[in-house]
C-alpha cells in the first residue's frame, strides 16, 4: 500500500471512529476546551500584563538637563550621542520653548506662574527611556553615571526608588505568573491525558482484534492518533472562541473600569500567532495523548 | 486410540506447524500444556477435542503467537513463534486466518468493514478489498447483510462472519476455537463444508470442538489433549 493510501485509510478510519463514539468523542473535546479555556484565558491575561508592565517600564526613564549655554545643534548631537550608548532604548531631545509648552498644557502650569518672567526658566533636556531589561536600579546607575561624564548636561533627574519598586513588582508578578502557569499547564496535561486515555481503553477490544488479525503497530495507532488531534485541535478552536466571547463581553462591560486600572493601556486579544498556538496546543495534547493510549495499550 | 481405522499420524517434513516438546504455564507449576509435539501439513484438517481446561485454547494461542511457549520451540510457517518481534507477529498473523470462540468482531463497523480489516492490513486495496469481501460474505450467507452491525446479526450469523474474516485472505493456517458452537445442523454442515475445502485448497486447519459428530463426519486428523498433555494423535482414512 502507498503512502498516500496509508494516509488516506488513517485518515478514513479516524473519521469512522469519531462518527462510531460521538459521545466518548464529545466529552474529549469537552474537557480539551474546558482545560484549554482556563489556560488560554490566563495566558491572554499574562499578555495583557506584560503590556501593562512595559507601559509603566516606559516611566523609567532619565532626564538630562542641560546647558543654557550649549547651542541648539550641540544639544541635537549630544542626543545622537546618549542614543548610541548601551542600555538606551530612545532618547528625546526637549528644545526650552518646548519644554515651556509642555508646562503650559500641564494640568500643573498655570500661565501665571511665569507672567512676571522676561525670559523662559526651563531648560532644555533630553529624556532618556532605557531597554525593557535595563529598567533596573543597576542598569539605571549605570547610565547615570555615563551621562555625568558627558558636557553640557548640568542635572540629572530620574527616580531611583520608584524603579527599584517597579522591579520589584515586575519580578513578583511574573513569579506569580509562572507558577500559576505552571500549576495550570500541569493539570491541563493531566485532565487531558487522562480523558483521551479513558476514551481509547473504552475501544481496548478494537485495538486487540486489529492486532490479532495482524495489524502493525502503526496501522492501529495512526487513526487514533488522529482522532486525538482532531479533538484536541477542536477542543482548542472551541476554547478560543470561548476566551473571545469572554473577552469581548468584559471589555464591552467594564471598558471604562478597565481604562482606569491599565490607563492609556487599551486590553488586547491573542494575535494570529497566539491563536494558531493555541489550537495547535490542543491538537498536540490530544495526539500525544491519544498516541500515548494506545501505545500502552498494545504493550498490555 | 480412538476410531476404526486409526493410525498414528507420521513425523513429516513439510509441516505449516511445528510443536516441538512445548509447555506452558500461566503459573510456576500448572502446566496449561505440557511437553506436545505435533506437526501439522498442509492441507491437514486435524481436530482437537478434551474436555474443558485441557489446552485447545492455549494450543491455539500458541500457534498464532498470542503467547509465548515456556518451554520447546513453535515453527507456524517456518518462522520461530517464540523468537518474533513486534512486526514478526503481525507479518506472521496476516496469514493465519483465526475463528475465536467470542468471535471478536469489531461492532463499530460494519459486516463489511469486519471481513475486510483483515485484507486491509495486507494492503490489498480498496476495490480488490471490495470485490472479495463481497465473494467470500455470499459464501457464507451474508452479503445480503453487508451493511449491517454485527451486534444486529444472530449468533450463528456472528460466527459465519467470523470465519468469512479468517477465510477471506485465503490463510496458510486456519485456526477454528468452537467455529460452529452456535449454529443449527444445516449451517454446522455448511460451515465444515467451508472449512473443509479451505484444507482441500492446502490450508493447514486446526479445529477445536466438543462435537463429536463433527470430529466423525470430518476428522481426518484427530488430535485429543487431557489435562494438558497430547494423549491422542491420529489420522483417519485417506487425505
Amino acid at each position: 500500500m502507498s503512502a498516500r493510501a496509508h494516509a488516506a485509510r488513517a485518515v478514513s478510519s479516524a473519521l469512522r471512529g469519531l462518527r462510531a463514539s460521538p459521545i466518548t468523542s464529545a466529552i474529549a473535546t469537552g474537557t480539551i476546551a474546558l482545560c484549554l479555556l482556563l489556560a488560554g484565558s490566563f495566558g491572554l491575561l499574562l499578555v495583557n500584563m506584560e503590556r501593562v508592565l512595559t507601559h509603566f517600564g516606559q516611566e523609567v526613564r532619565v532626564s538630562a538637563y542641560l546647558s543654557d549655554d550649549m547651542p541648539s545643534e550641540q544639544q541635537e548631537a549630544l542626543a545622537l550621542r546618549v542614543q548610541r550608548l548601551p542600555g538606551v532604548e530612545s532618547v528625546a531631545w526637549v528644545s526650552k520653548q518646548a519644554a515651556l509648552e509642555r508646562f503650559r498644557a500641564s494640568p500643573f502650569g498655570r500661565a501665571s506662574l511665569l507672567d512676571g518672567l522676561d525670559e523662559n526658566p526651563l531648560p532644555a533636556s533630553l529624556e532618556i527611556v532605557l531597554v525593557p531589561e535595563q529598567r533596573n536600579s543597576k542598569g539605571l546607575d549605570a547610565l547615570v553615571r555615563t551621562l555625568g561624564d558627558l558636557p553640557g548636561i548640568e542635572e540629572l533627574g530620574y527616580g531611583h526608588e520608584w524603579v527599584e519598586g517597579y522591579a520589584r513588582a515586575v519580578a513578583l508578578v511574573r513569579g506569580v505568573a509562572l507558577a500559576i502557569g505552571a500549576v495550570l499547564a500541569l493539570a491541563t496535561l493531566l485532565i487531558v491525558s487522562n480523558t483521551i486515555r479513558l476514551s481509547v481503553y473504552a475501544r481496548r477490544d478494537e485495538i486487540e482484534i486489529l492486532a490479532l488479525v495482524g495489524a502493525g503497530r502503526a496501522f492501529v495507532a495512526t487513526p487514533f492518533l488522529l482522532e486525538g488531534l482532531l479533538e484536541g485541535a477542536a477542543g482548542g478552536l472551541l476554547a478560543l472562541a470561548g476566551i473571545a466571547l469572554g473577552f469581548h463581553a468584559l471589555t464591552g462591560t467594564f471598558g471604562t473600569g478597565l481604562e482606569l486600572v491599565l490607563g492609556t493601556t487599551q486590553p488586547i486579544f491573542f494575535g494570529p500567532g497566539e491563536m494558531l498556538g493555541l489550537v495547535a496546543l490542543g491538537a498536540g495534547l490530544g495526539g500525544l495523548g491519544s498516541g500515548a493510549a494506545v501505545l500502552r495499550v498494545q504493550r498490555s | 486410540m480412538r476410531g476404526f481405522g486409526a493410525e498414528p499420524a507420521p513425523p513429516g517434513a513439510g509441516g505449516l506447524v511445528r510443536l516441538y516438546h512445548v509447555s506452558k504455564a500461566y503459573q510456576a507449576g500448572s502446566w496449561a500444556l505440557r511437553d506436545v509435539s505435533l506437526e501439522l501439513e498442509k492441507g491437514d484438517l486435524a481436530f482437537v477435542t478434551g474436555p474443558s481446561g485441557a489446552g485447545k485454547s492455549t494450543l491455539m494461542r500458541l500457534v498464532f503467537a498470542a503467547e509465548r511457549p515456556s518451554e520447546g520451540q513453535i515453527l507456524v510457517l517456518g518462522r520461530n513463534v517464540g523468537r518474533l518481534g513486534t512486526a514478526g507477529i503481525s507479518r506472521l498473523r496476516r496469514r493465519i486466518g483465526v475463528v475465536f470462540q467470542d468471535f471478536k468482531l469489531l461492532h463499530r463497523r460494519t459486516v463489511e468493514d469486519n471481513v475486510g480489516v483483515a485484507l486491509e492490513v495486507m494492503g490489498v486495496p480498496a476495490r480488490e478489498r471490495k470485490a472479495r469481501v463481497f465473494a467470500m460474505l455470499k459464501r457464507v450467507g451474508l452479503h445480503h447483510r453487508r451493511q449491517h452491525h454485527p451486534l444486529s446479526l444472530s449468533g450463528g450469523e456472528q460466527q459465519r462472519l467470523a470465519l468469512a474474516r479468517a477465510l477471506v485472505n485465503d490463510p496458510e493456517v486456519l485456526l477454528a476455537d468452537e467455529p460452529t458452537g452456535n449454529l443449527d445442523p444445516d449451517l454446522t454442515l455448511e460451515i465444515m463444508d467451508l472449512i473443509a475445502s479451505a484444507a482441500a485448497r492446502g490450508t493447514a486447519v486446526f479445529v477445536a470442538t466438543h462435537d463429536h459428530a463433527l470430529v466423525e463426519r470430518y476428522g481426518r486428523r484427530r488430535l485429543r489433549l487431557e489435562g494438558g498433555r497430547l494423549i491422542e494423535d491420529l489420522r483417519v482414512g485417506s487425505r
